[in-house]
């Protein structure tokens, strides 16, 4: 091992210290899996073929090792259509015992008692919740006692994904971890080359990694406050950090949504792999995608910091399992989650690289899985530490995705008039 | 009592016989759809009269779904979305259908050739679809922004701008829609006797009093069946909606690409209130009903029968 | 019937050549737009993911992958095939059973006076006005309450019925002269007779564009088979494709390529049935 990387590894130690306290010694389980009291039959739901394969292989491994004798039908639906199938299954009162829940839906199923608390079941089995990071399990937490209803599955965070070969070509220097927004604005200045058709940067577009992972790093929860009860657009905070990306669009500085195609994350890191953007905000999901099909060198950099507060922070999101509050057979039902998020179960998703595992102790195994890339991707565990929670939710979601950013970003609007509107919207989505 | 009955169905044997005959035939088709998709539409339309969220047991409210409906605003403007498009795309659809078909029905080399390309719309995945036509009125890199450049109209964000959206939208629907009433058109264009236009060659007609007292009024059942058809899809378009739309602000900003389908869909799956959506799907057929009915109504005054029907 | 039909003259005389020249002209221009969206689908089920995401779009991929991607997709998707056999089922079952149903239906409402006919009529037409998206849950629900769901009877019995094609047939039938059945009439043959062997060989054109159509709508219908039959038994090819793209990637030379593998039998049997779309061979001696 060369001294770099060894030097990597104490760093990858001690930042999993810091960021997880209580973290066990290295020979025992974090999260460990527990045999099934009693074998049968459960029916689960997942989309798309990819987690179908890592999950397939995961519930064989149980039903081998805890639970021989049970049975598990599978199903995978499409996830263009997950949810209206999730609404048609559940209007007819059917349930899968056990599927995939999405952090901004989950509100709607615990808020109508559809889903079975999965918190006993943790305590009996004795884990430690606080394991997982606040921003992962908070928003599957729900009732009085906010208990925790899901097992989160995995997460992801955003950085900057940086094409190099831009970079040497202005002559600047590669960006590093500790840069702020004024340095971010520089470089945006810099690398942009209107003759060229390049364009700086682009970070504003839709919800996850986009315009509210600035909003947080001003210290205002982005859209809506944690309980739901107002809209935050037209805080100080949400204010600056709007106005902050808007300045380097009206500089030209970043492409507008009809010049990149669309407001979606996707569009704006389509747009990067062209090779017409220098800095785009992307996903940890988006390595495998970034490793196959980029044609130029390029690396990973966290988000900057905001001067005034300091801070750098990520939205994270986690996709969990919930189960369902009429299944038959709970326990297990909770037995097969239980599974699932432990560091065996867990271990499936490491191996297959993309997806990162919730479980901490999986990190490490997760960012190797990669192999030797030479690029930073450690960036995305570290974006863990000061991360921001979901707090939008399903009705309002294409509201504050799209409608807000097309008013900004490409019709002009003034940002006090945009979050002005989105509020008035949102305000009559809040639950009262 | 019984005879009042079979009086209906005609005074003669004669009469009776064919009336048997005729619910005879259409008795499997009528009874099959009325028992598939007719139980589920009544059951929808009594949806119309709850609060409904799927999960929570559903609660009978009246006409209050209805009076809410009124006095939305989204509604309305999805109900003037729905008829600008309408506007737009039907007599569009319709004129350059019947004139690629006629174009298409000529002794051209290669027109085999040709009827696949304008088919392919059809068979197009939705996705691609979406894809490309999102390219197409990309402002920078598409087509459409650099074919008008020279007009000064480049750079225009036609998917995003409330006053444009619906002609993109309109396009696209053309677009998908013209190779299935082609389809129909030459079907309906093959219906006519040859005959006919051999004696009016010999009669010194031009192609121009051809088409307008030979084709025009043969092809009139057909241009009826499309004219039907494409009015009743046009007040249900969605996936166009969805094409135009889906990567930039899924429906128009405040709306303005929002048809009734399409709020019904949003009311149902999105905002989970399936009264509402239900309430939509009634007025909406309604609506469609009622047009349809004026169009079948309307239909003796110039649709062409062979064997004079009615 | 069609070999002999290619060789009779057209109905039209022969276009100028001027005349020629400029619907070629217009038919190519339009033609492109039509195509754009196929070939970007083509294409894109050829390209290495490195172009994926070239600017301005690359039409002709580099380095085609077509082989690679084929079996990339089967990898993610091995049932594909499979999936493409259920679309032919459901497909061959539900056309066939509209041919039955609707055929008969459309010459019932064409020909035979009975009450309420026309009311009927515009009930089944109604159908057609309810948005699927409306009734997604109670079709789900009465799929149910039969015991169907995630069965081929789900998939095809339901769809063997239809107003439109029964429209379709009805127009077309009403454009037939009614003199050569009232003389099969005459000699006895009852009317199941007379549809058989006289409507609908006159039918020919009206046939392929039922066939055209209702085929492709069956081989295409996705939210249907959904919400009735996906399990990897039953799942049809519109499903299988969707499955392909995840909440965070979405491999478009793969989807592409199974969209494209999808699309190919629907290309073929049009260019087969379009032949058809020539003058009827009995409709031209008819009338005179």
């Amino acid at each position: 091992m060369s001294d770099k990387r060894w030097l990597m590894l104490v760093v990858v130690l001690s930042l999993l210290v810091m960021s997880f306290a209580g973290v066990r010694a290295q020979d025992e389980a974090a999260i460990a899996a527990q045999p099934c009291d009693e074998p049968g039959a459960l029916t689960m739901w997942v989309w798309d073929e990819n987690w179908a394969l890592v999950i397939g292989s995961a519930i064989e491994a149980w039903k081998a090792d805890y639970c021989p004798g049970a049975e598990v039908e599978l199903q995978v639906q499409p996830w263009g259509q997950y949810w209206d199938l999730l609404k048609t299954n559940v209007a007819g009162g059917d349930l899968p015992d056990v599927f995939n829940m999405s952090q901004d839906r989950f509100f709607f199923y615990a808020g109508n008692d559809a889903l079975l608390d999965l918190q006993p079941y943790y305590d009996e089995a004795g884990v430690d919740t606080s394991l997982w990071g606040s921003g992962m399990i908070d928003p599957y937490r729900w009732g009085e006692d906010g208990d925790l209803y899901a097992g989160p599955v995995n997460w992801d965070t955003i950085a900057v994904f940086y094409n190099k070969d831009l970079f040497d070509a202005a002559g600047l220097e590669y960006p590093t971890a500790d840069w702020t927004w004024d340095e971010f604005a520089d470089y945006a200045a810099k690398l942009t080359d209107p003759e060229a058709d390049v364009y700086g940067a682009a970070v504003y577009s839709e919800y996850q990694t986009g315009y509210p992972n600035w909003i947080a790093a001003t210290g205002t929860t982005p859209i809506v406050d944690a309980g739901r009860t107002q809209c935050t657009l037209t805080e100080p905070g949400s204010i600056e950090a709007l106005t902050y990306l808007k300045d380097l669009y009206d500089q030209g500085y970043m492409p507008s949504i009809s010049i990149l195609g669309g407001a979606s994350a996707d569009d704006s890191f389509n747009f990067w792999l062209a090779g017409k953007v220098a800095m785009v905000a992307g996903g940890s999901w988006k390595l495998p995608a970034a490793l196959e099909q980029a044609t130029f060198n390029w690396d990973v950099v966290k988000l900057p910091m905001n001067p005034e507060t300091g801070r750098s922070r990520s939205i994270v999101h986690s996709v969990g399992y919930v189960a369902s509050a009429w299944t038959e057979a709970p326990e297990l039902a909770a037995n097969l989650i239980l599974y699932l998020v432990s560091d065996e179960g867990q271990k499936f998703f490491a191996d297959a690289g993309g997806v990162a595992p919730a479980n901490p102790a999986m990190q490490e195994r997760w960012v190797e899985s990669f192999g030797e890339t030479g690029v930073n991707i450690q960036t995305f565990v570290d974006a863990l530490q000061d991360s921001q929670g979901v707090t939008v939710f399903d009705e309002i979601w294409d509201k504050i995705n799209t409608e807000l950013v097309v008013n900004i970003f490409d019709l002009g609007m003034s940002v006090e008039e945009a979050t002005q509107q989105a509020c008035e919207f949102i305000d009559t989505q809040l639950p009262q | 009592m019984w005879n009042v009955f079979l009086n209906q169905f005609g005074r003669t044997p004669l009469t009776r016989r064919k009336a048997l005959w005729g619910m005879a035939l259409v008795a499997p088709n009528v009874l099959g759809l009325m028992f598939f998709f007719g139980i589920p539409v009544l059951m929808a339309f009594a949806t119309s009269l709850q609060q409904w969220n799927a999960i929570k047991p559903p609660v009978f409210v009246g006409l209050d779904n209805f009076t809410r409906l009124a006095g939305d605003a989204a509604f309305w403007q999805a109900l003037g979305n729905t008829a600008k498009l309408l506007l737009l795309t039907v007599p569009v659809e319709i004129f350059l259908a019947l004139n690629v078909a006629i174009m298409l029905n000529q002794r051209l080399r290669g027109r085999g050739f040709f009827r696949t390309l304008y088919f392919l719309p059809v068979v197009t995945s939705t996705v691609a679809a979406a894809i490309v036509w999102t390219w197409i009125f990309q402002p920078r890199y598409g087509l459409v922004g650099n074919l008008l450049a020279p007009l000064g109209l480049r750079d225009q964000p036609w998917l995003t701008r409330p006053d444009l959206v619906l002609f993109p939208i309109a396009a696209v629907t053309v677009w998908q829609r013209l190779g299935f009433d082609m389809v129909l058109f030459l079907a309906g264009l093959q219906a006519i006797p040859r005959v006919l236009y051999e004696a009016a060659i010999i009669d010194g007609a031009r192609g121009w009093q051809r088409f307008r007292f030979i084709t025009l009024p043969l092809l009139s059942p057909t241009t009826f069946l499309v004219i039907v058809l494409s009015v009743i899809s046009g007040f249900q378009i969605f996936d166009q909606v969805y094409i135009m739309t889906a990567r930039t602000t899924r429906g128009g900003v405040g709306g303005s690409a929002t048809t009734l389908s399409y709020f019904l869909y949003q009311s149902a799956f999105v905002q989970s209130e399936f009264g509402y959506a239900s309430a939509i799907a009634l007025v909406l057929f309604l609506i469609t009903l009622g047009v349809t009915a004026f169009q079948l109504s309307i239909q003796r005054r110039w649709v062409y029968y062979e064997a004079g029907e009615r | 019937m069609n070999v002999q039909a290619a060789e009779q003259p057209p109905a039209y005389t022969d276009l100028s050549v001027p005349l020629k020249i400029v619907t070629y002209l217009i038919l190519a221009m339009g033609a492109v737009v039509m195509v754009m969206p196929f070939a970007w689908m083509a294409s894109t089920a050829c390209k290495p993911p490195a172009e994926l995401s070239t600017l301005p779009i690359r039409w002709i991929p580099q380095n085609p992958a077509c082989i690679e991607n084929l079996n990339r997709l089967y990898r993610t998707s091995p049932n594909f095939s499979r999936y493409m056999l259920n679309s032919a089922i459901m497909t061959v079952g539900r056309t066939l059973g509209q041919l039955v149903t609707c055929s008969l239906a459309a010459y019932g409402f064409a020909r035979y006076a009975f009450p309420g006919r026309n009311v009927i009529f515009a009930l089944c037409l109604g159908l057609l006005m309810v948005p699927f998206q409306a009734i997604l849950i109670p079709e789900y629900l009465l799929l149910r309450q039969l015991g169907w769901l995630n069965s081929f009877a789900a998939l095809i019995v339901p769809g063997t019925f239809s107003a439109f094609a029964m429209f379709l047939l009805r127009q077309a039938f009403l454009q037939i002269p009614l003199e050569l059945e009232e003389s099969a009439m005459i000699d006895g043959a009852n009317p199941l007779q007379i549809l058989r062997h006289i409507t609908l060989p006159l039918s020919g054109p009206a046939l392929a564009a039922f066939a055209v159509i209702t085929v492709q709508a069956a081989w295409n219908d996705f939210l249907f088979p959904l919400v009735a039959a996906n399990t990897p038994d039953t799942r049809v090819v519109t499903i299988g494709i969707s499955l392909l793209q995840g909440e965070r990637s979405t491999p478009w030379n793969l989807l592409m390529m199974g969209s494209f593998l999808a699309t190919v039998p629907m290309l073929a049997l049009f260019v087969m049935l379009q032949r058809y779309f020539i003058e009827g061979v009995a409709m031209s001696g008819i009338k005179g």
